[in-house]
């Protein structure tokens, strides 16, 4: 067990990410930052006293053993927790400085502004077209030709414009998992969020179709903050700037990933890195 | 556990003893997945061979009244050449308006009870209640619109049989429409709401699409079941032995023309009640594959 002080100190606000340790560029502004978070599922205390900054522009990996309560953190950022009754979050994540898990938060504006991505494909039971056209007709009324240009854009951002283009109204479902699953992270990219929270948007994917998603975060953190929930270490090694551990509803460590991996400062992070635990 | 390991890898391993009493569970098993599959098998052909001698004896007997006559003329006496005209036009309207408002109020019923009043006491007692509705006599619900809309107005109408078949529609439905949206999987839905879709655009532009074939399935049944019912019809629409389409005066209609006819003296009359079966079952079928049909395109699209 680490000396808990050290945890305390990590778990205190300003001190996630310390600037001593130089954890991140300086220049990186949070566009995210949570503030002593606790969560409970009933009388389930899932997360305690979280303090985190997602820096804008970056992809931070969330990663730690089951149960964690990584994804459960993902979820309380576009307040998906909202669907099911009995789950509450106390504490501030700030969002542009705005609090979102307070009270009077418009939540399909803010789950406009912080899209999500999930561990299985999604498509909705209609075409591939208007899988996409949804999530902008929820937001904007836009002509239809503008309609054609984004969804042409949101396609061609995720790579899949080529495959589809001649069967824009064919079913969703008859796409293969990996093509289904970008075109989830399409549909999001369309509504132009700010932030994308992926949870484990690659488990059920092949690795060839798991390469490409990777090369597309690497594209789309141009854009956009990215949150990755994921159990493969090295595709947080390969595609995070900035890595969280949790362990048990706790926050252990955030760090630079380069950092993370070869040289992490807590021993609890070591074992699970090296795969002691987990 | 070894024994049911070694015929496939074991082998090798558990040469000798074990060789010989492993084949003999082998074959037992065989034996019995054998004997298993024969009685479901036999189960299969008792029910398809009451199915078919249903139909072929309703097509044996009904298809020799089955001419331009029957279906252009109406009803008349025993003996005159009567048809089969008001009853099946009676039936088509009846049933087609039915449908119309006992599906909506179905649909909308199920999708409360299945998206907006999961455990609430209000919806597990509307959930018991439809339950109890499914089960119930027809002649019952035929009764209850009697007393309704039949007694204090003293005239037997269309719109008493339409209301009666239509109480019967919405059970059907609002079951159906439960069952499938519950099938609809939860990460469909999160999906929905994380693109930051209210709930009512959830529930009513993907939730309903992702059910509506089953939903459709479910209002077929509903026009099945009332295409045949004669018990409600009884005390509502009665039946008309003349041809008028006012939906104030009483209605003729196939099932209740069965019931009046298949019993009577008259030969002519028994035949058309043989007819006027087949082509409800006809009717059904055809609608069924239709729309099996049209859910098929709208899937492959």
């Amino acid at each position: 067990m680490e000396p808990d002080a050290n945890h305390r100190s990590r778990a205190m606000p300003d001190s996630a990410i310390p600037a001593a340790d130089g954890a991140l560029s300086a220049a990186a502004r949070a566009m995210i930052s949570i503030r002593g978070l606790d969560f409970h599922y009933g009388d389930h205390h899932a997360l305690r006293g979280i303090s985190l900054d997602f820096p804008a522009r970056q992809v931070t990996g969330m990663i730690g053993p089951s149960g964690c309560g990584k994804s459960t953190l993902l979820r309380i950022l576009n307040r998906m927790y909202d669907l099911y009754p009995g789950q509450r979050a106390t504490g501030e994540v700030l969002l542009d400085g705005e609090n979102i898990i307070a009270p009077g938060t418009d939540v399909n504006r803010l789950r406009s502004r912080v899209g999500m991505v999930f561990q299985k494909p999604t498509p909705f039971p209609m075409s591939i077209r208007d899988n996409i056209a949804f999530g902008i007709k929820l937001h904007e009324r836009i002509s239809r030709s503008e309609m054609d240009g984004r969804i042409e854009d949101a396609l061609r951002r995720v790579a899949l414009w080529t495959e589809v283009k001649d069967r824009l109204r064919a079913g969703a479902g008859a796409l293969s998992g990996g093509q289904q699953q970008r075109l989830c992270i399409a549909r999001t990219i369309a509504t132009r969020p700010e932030v994308i929270l992926l949870d484990e948007p690659t488990s059920a994917l092949d690795p060839i179709s798991t390469a490409r998603i990777e090369e597309l975060l690497d594209e789309l953190k141009q854009d956009f903050t990215i949150a990755i929930v994921t159990h493969n270490l090295q595709q947080a090694a390969r595609c995070a700037d900035q890595v969280a551990f949790f362990f048990m509803g706790e926050l252990v460590e955030v760090d630079r990933a380069d950092r993370m991996f070869t040289t992490p400062r807590l021993k609890r992070t070591q074992d699970y890195i090296t795969g002691r635990f987990g | 556990m070894s024994g049911a390991m070694a015929p496939a890898g074991g082998v090798e391993r558990d040469q000798g003893r074990n060789r010989g009493r492993d084949r003999g569970l082998d074959r037992r098993r065989r034996l019995r997945d054998g004997l298993a599959t024969l009685l479901c098998g036999l189960a299969t052909v008792l029910v398809l061979l009451a199915l078919f001698s249903i139909l072929a004896t309703l097509v044996w007997n009904g298809i020799g009244g089955l001419s331009v006559a029957t279906l252009t003329r109406v009803t008349a006496p025993g003996g005159e050449n009567g048809g089969l005209l008001n009853p099946i036009v009676g039936s088509v309207i009846q049933v087609a308006l039915a449908t119309l408002l006992g599906a909506p109020i179905g649909i909308a019923a199920g999708i409360f009870l299945a998206e907006y009043g999961a455990g609430s006491p209000f919806a597990t007692a509307v959930r018991f209640i439809s339950d109890m509705l499914l089960s119930a006599p027809s002649i019952l619900v035929g009764l209850f619109v009697y007393l309704l809309l039949v007694a204090p107005v003293r005239h037997f109408s269309g719109y008493a049989g339409i209301v009666a078949l239509a109480i019967l529609v919405i059970p059907i439905v609002v079951r159906t429409t439960e069952d499938m949206l519950r099938l609809v999987p939860l990460s469909m839905r999160e999906a929905a709401a994380a693109l930051g879709a209210p709930r009512w655009k959830v529930v009513l532009l993907v939730c309903v699409r992702a059910a509506a074939g089953g939903m459709a399935t479910g209002v077929l049944l509903a026009v099945a079941r009332i295409a045949g019912e004669t018990a409600p019809l009884l005390f509502t629409s009665l039946g008309n032995l003349n041809w008028s389409t006012r939906l104030g005066a009483p209605m003729a209609s196939l099932p209740v023309t069965i019931y009046q006819y298949a019993g009577s003296a008259f030969d002519d009359w028994v035949q058309l009640a043989w007819t006027a079966a087949l082509l409800i079952t006809a009717g059904v079928l055809l609608l069924n594959m239709g729309a099996r049909f049209a859910l098929r395109r709208r899937g492959e699209r």
